[in-house]
């Protein structure tokens, strides 16, 4: 009997592979994340999304590019298997679905204006604002795992959480946005570059 | 009198049945069953990028359709970026609403894409009429008290049409079909200004 249940602790501890941080801990991993964040003007990225829905046999796998410019330009371009950019430029989403353009305007809606931050926020990971979130701070081999739950019932009605993984440098390499149903999107950064220089036209309709 | 002939030939004209009008030939009442095949399988994940245009205004986002048993179906509608904007189950000839955006929560939208989507993924019905021209066979049938026709070309299915009064209201065309999928749909409505493209991507 004893050996089952250490069985099932082992198997629980394996399954959760990663421990809560300490308080010293995640207050340098916050400092880390902020003054990387301040020190990024561009960041330019390739990346991976896979979007999970329960009742699929496989995660749906879209990939392409990310490109964003302090203070909040964003890029998001897939490539694979189809071509689609988005464009966060001011109040308004840039739309390019395989050449068929066209814009969407926000400033209508406060909630809509909000994701929209949120969206460009966690490209940099830096959404340590505890009036905003529920923040958690997790330990996972050599990255870290932040969960931000928004506190705010408007947004948490279509997001129920960020779960934000860094590297040792502070970067971000994977987040993952949760609906309430518990279906997900997680999208995974490769070739990760800051600070090299990108013109204005890669941000053009 | 001459009047009254012609409003008479009018009435007539109007009341030729869609097969008559497609120049079909009615065979004899049969008992055979249509077959839609192309979302059968319970393995296969079916992922298509989809393009809807309505009253002028144009959006995109993938459709999604799982077959989960026998005539039972999810489909689902979310944002190139993942976020979800409608969640349906279709289990015989129920309908549930598992998640819609606020912002689409209308009846009368609602009742179009129930409609519209239960034929889509519906396998088989029975037929009530066949009729053929050349290597086309027409199978008339009624889908939850709507009339609608399939039309196989050389054992294929290419279009379905709901129909009223003889005229067409919602067309579904299915082209570049390999290994059981179209990979092009098409349902194109044609008393609103609504149609959806969608094209497979896996």
């Amino acid at each position: 009997m004893r050996k089952i249940i250490y069985l099932l602790l082992l198997m629980v501890s394996a399954i959760h592979a990663q421990t809560k941080m300490t308080n010293t801990e995640a207050s340098l991993l916050k400092e880390k994340v902020k003054s990387q964040a301040e020190k990024t003007n561009t960041i330019s990225s390739n990346f991976v999304q896979y979007k999970h829905l329960d009742f699929l046999s496989n995660d749906i796998v879209t990939s392409g590019n990310l490109a964003f410019k302090n203070p909040d330009l964003v890029k998001w371009e897939y490539v694979k298997p189809f071509v689609y950019s988005v464009i966060f430029k001011n109040e308004n989403l840039y739309i390019n679905d395989e050449g068929k353009k066209s814009d969407v305007n926000l400033s209508s809606s406060k909630l809509f204006k909000q994701l929209n931050k949120l969206i460009v926020n966690s490209v940099k990971g830096d959404m340590f604002d505890e009036k905003e979130f529920e923040i958690a701070y997790f330990k996972k081999e050599a990255t870290s795992e932040v969960h931000f739950r928004p506190i705010n019932k408007k947004i948490s009605k279509y997001i129920k959480a960020f779960h934000i993984q860094f590297n040792a440098q502070g970067d971000v390499v994977e987040i993952k946005m949760i609906e309430p149903s518990d279906d997900y999107t997680r999208i995974v950064f490769s070739n990760r570059t800051i600070n090299k220089p990108l013109s204005d036209a890669i941000f053009a309709h | 009198m001459r009047y009254l002939l012609i409003s008479l030939l009018f009435l007539l004209a109007g009341c030729a049945s869609y097969q008559q009008r497609n120049n079909f030939e009615i065979q004899e009442v049969s008992d055979e069953g249509i077959t839609n095949s192309y979302f059968s399988d319970v393995v296969k994940d079916y992922v298509y990028k989809a393009k809807i245009d309505v009253y002028g205004k144009s959006f995109g986002g993938l459709f999604i359709v799982k077959k989960i048993a026998e005539a039972h179906h999810r489909v689902v509608f979310t944002t190139e970026m993942g976020a979800k904007i409608f969640d349906f189950s279709f289990h015989k000839d129920e309908f549930k609403v598992n998640y819609i955006l606020d912002e689409m929560d209308k009846k009368i939208l609602l009742n179009i894409l129930e409609r519209d989507f239960r034929v889509l993924v519906r396998e088989n019905e029975k037929a009530i009429s066949k009729s053929i021209k050349d290597n086309s066979e027409l199978f008339e049938t009624e889908i939850v008290n709507k009339k609608y026709y399939y039309l196989i070309n050389g054992g294929r299915l290419n279009k379905i049409v709901r129909v009223n009064n003889g005229k067409e209201k919602v067309v579904f065309l299915f082209s570049k079909i390999s290994d059981a999928t179209a990979k092009n749909i098409q349902i194109l409505h044609k008393n609103i200004k609504l149609a959806i493209n969608l094209k497979s991507i896996n």
